[in-house]
């Protein structure tokens, strides 16, 4: 008796509740942002998640919309995962191209941030706006750069810097012929060179936030600036190195713009040049057939990847501890 | 044996800015100098030459006689305190105090050894373990004090480092930090823009304005006797007293007329107003020398005002007085019952009284050495 009522009561409350939030301001305030998440986040997904469930083909909506498969789509997906050589190499590819981009962003960024810090404040301006450049150029641009340079044949730059130096005889067609190196090296460079800016610029305003006189402090110490680096800075942009490491790893299994180009153009390998966002891409928009659902699957399975990595990296890099306890009992 | 000199210190920002001017400055050994000023006068930049954070733009910077000018602050064995006292955040207070010591490579035991030292001598031996958010200000600015002592400087530099603590607090650390320099016996040097504190702790102070050195002395003579009338107007709580006069001589004997009233010239100054043919001066006395009675018996010692308003400061009153269109305060005791508006006599002691040019603003005495 008593336990109905003290339900019934929590049930009541938890409506009122509700009700009072969409009365109060910061409902308002709010509101916004929950209609952007709903139009451009929650809607996506459900209707990823209900395609995933269904044979769709070729955008035929009409034919196959109301046919449901159950998990056949995954098990189809796992399947080829496991056994379809041409997939295979795409995961081992996502995999590889996330870890190395990944390194080279994070390092990269904190590096210049560093190095930058310890420059005359005209050669750190004109270095951050050198590694702003390629943020800055358009994606077909700045892939056409990058066409030309890995270029296959004796126009490549790459190739006649080498030949003219009498390193290599014959021009090396990078992104097709040393397989898996040559283009893993090529989209990981491309996209890598993008990443570092955005690392960068984090964590240069992060050092700027810094009390120059902890600097001076260690300074006036004697440590030199490799040990004020180890000592003072990383400790003190931890927080900044967790944000960057997960933002960029999220933006990394997502991203595939410039591959796509990298691909379209011939300049790398199909499979040693595809990452799963871009093999899900092709798979809905430009493969012979179009095969939805199972395209749906995968990007389903994406985005789960992608929450459960960014939980973990959390996790493993000390989110918790990052959120000071507070000083004694508030 | 640490005397730290400088010498003709300039120190112009890339900015263009002059940080300091000409600064000429002797701190001898075992020595506690503040260097007192005004916000933006060019405490810090001094001190930050000295330290050798900044490299002067001319002039030169003497550690004994080992000429520092151009060494990195980690050749100069100097502690350095901060305003905001800059105590790692990430680190335990142990660590904070170690790091001097691990940063020169010593073992660890010896580290250990030094740490408990220092932190027993600064009362903080049970804060090891603590980060810096959990201590209050007064145990961080100690933390920050056995992180510049601890590796035994030979010179400590101390930027206003009770700035950011409470009233109370500050006057109970100050004592003891006055006790603890003299202790150690360390040379050092002391911003701050707190007069009281100068006063307080120096054995002498340099006065400090618009990045020049404009008075030396101990806490006394600054006190005493103010070479401007900016040294007059810092210090002193109230601060000393100016108002227009004119030198009138009277069958040989010399007059100042302030508020239309004829007081005796100070007789110490007669020499000097009659060598320098002085007529028009700035007359500079301090409450605290300045006497109240209510009725002036014509004794050429004292001028008629007015009650302006009364102060209770609770030891005393602070009375001040309207001089002809002037207004300037006295410390008087309790005892005395005043209301607006009475009539009163002010009396400043004749042998405390300061006189200034009014164009250079500086005292007749200064003018008078400088000329020789
Ligand atoms: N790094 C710098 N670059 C350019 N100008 C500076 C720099 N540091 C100080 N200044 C300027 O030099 C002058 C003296 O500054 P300083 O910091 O020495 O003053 P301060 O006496 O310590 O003042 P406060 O009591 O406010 O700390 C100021 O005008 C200041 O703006
Ligand atoms: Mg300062």
């Amino acid at each position: 008796m008593t336990r109905e009522v003290s339900g019934d009561m929590t049930k009541s409350n938890l409506f009122s509740k509700i009700k009072d939030f969409i009365h109060s301001d910061a409902f308002i305030f709010l509101l916004p942002a929950i209609i952007l998440i709903i139009v451009f986040y929650l809607i996506p997904i459900v209707v990823s998640v209900y395609m995933s469930f269904t044979p769709l083909k070729n955008w035929n909506i009409a034919r196959y919309i109301h046919e449901f498969v159950g998990f056949e789509n995954y098990w189809r997906f796992f399947y080829m995962v496991t056994h379809d050589p041409t997939v295979r190499p795409i995961f081992i590819t996502t995999v590889v191209f996330i870890l190395v981009t990944l390194a080279i962003n994070v390092l990269g960024g904190l590096g210049l941030a560093i190095a930058t810090f310890f420059m005359g404040e005209r050669e750190a301006s004109s270095t951050q706006l050198l590694w702003l450049l390629p943020r800055m150029t358009p994606i077909a641009v700045y892939s056409m750069i990058w066409y030309y340079f890995f270029h296959g044949s004796a126009i490549g730059t790459l190739n006649s810097i080498l030949m003219s130096l009498g390193i290599i005889h014959k021009p090396i067609d990078w992104g097709q012929s040393i397989i898996p190196w040559g283009p893993w090296m090529i989209i990981i460079f491309v996209n890598g060179l993008v990443g570092v800016s955005y690392g960068m610029i984090v964590f240069t305003s992060a050092i700027s936030n810094i009390p120059k006189e902890l600097v001076i402090a260690a300074r006036v110490d004697g440590a030199s600036n490799w040990s004020i680096t180890k000592n003072i800075l990383i400790p003190l942009l931890k927080w900044h190195i967790v944000y960057v490491t997960t933002w960029q790893m999220l933006s990394l299994l997502t991203t595939y713009d410039h591959i796509f180009l990298l691909v379209e153009w011939g300049l790398v390998n199909r499979y040693y040049g595809t990452t799963w966002a871009l093999y899900i891409y092709n798979m809905a928009f430009t493969a012979a057939e179009k095969d939805l659902g199972l395209a749906a699957a995968a990007g389903v399975i994406l985005v789960i990847v992608g929450a459960l990595l960014g939980l973990l990296a959390l996790k493993i890099l000390g989110f918790e501890k990052m959120v000071k306890e507070p000083r004694g009992d508030i | 044996m640490v005397v730290v000199r400088l010498m003709n210190v300039t120190k112009v920002f890339r900015t263009g800015v002059v940080g300091v001017k000409d600064i000429n400055l002797t701190v001898n050994h075992k020595e506690f100098m503040a260097l007192l000023g005004p916000s933006g006068s060019g405490k810090s930049t001094t001190l930050y030459l000295i330290a050798g954070i900044y490299r002067p733009s001319s002039g030169k910077i003497f550690f004994d006689d080992r000429d520092v000018t151009n060494l990195p602050p980690k050749d100069r064995n100097i502690g350095l305190v901060f305003q905001n006292w800059a105590l790692y955040p990430h680190m335990r207070v142990y660590d904070n105090i170690a790091f001097p010591l691990r940063i020169k490579k010593l073992p660890e035991n010896e580290i250990r050894k030094k740490v408990l030292e220092t932190a027993k001598m600064l009362r903080i031996e049970k804060l090891l373990n603590r980060y810096p958010w959990q201590l209050s200000g007064g145990q961080q600015q100690r933390v920050a004090i056995a992180r510049a002592l601890v590796k035994e400087p030979d010179v400590l530099l101390l930027d206003e480092p009770l700035s950011n603590l409470d009233a109370q607090l500050r006057i109970s650390v100050r004592a003891e930090l006055k006790r603890l320099q003299k202790k150690l016996g360390i040379t050092t040097i002391y911003v701050t823009h707190d007069q009281a504190e100068a006063l307080a702790m120096a054995d002498r102070i340099a006065v400090i304005n618009n990045g020049r050195i404009i008075q030396i002395g101990t806490p006394e003579q600054v006190y005493t006797k103010p070479a401007t009338v900016f040294v007059g107007g810092f210090l002193g709580n109230p601060p000393m007293n100016f108002i227009e006069g004119e030198i009138v001589e009277e069958k040989g004997k010399l007059y100042i007329v302030i508020a239309g009233q004829k007081i005796f010239a100070p007789a110490h100054y007669e020499p000097i107003i009659r060598r320098g043919g002085w007529r028009k001066v700035v007359v500079g006395f301090r409450p605290e020398d300045t006497m109240i009675l209510p009725e002036c018996r014509d004794r050429n010692e004292c001028v008629k005002g007015r009650v302006y308003a009364v102060e209770p400061m609770g030891r005393e009153y602070i009375v001040v007085a309207d001089l002809g269109g002037e207004l300037v305060k006295a410390i008087v005791p309790r005892t005395l019952v005043l209301t607006d508006d009475q009539e009163i006599c002010l009396c400043p002691s004749l042998e405390k009284i300061v006189l200034f040019d009014p164009k250079t603003e500086k005292s007749l005495e200064v003018l008078a050495a400088e000329k020789e």
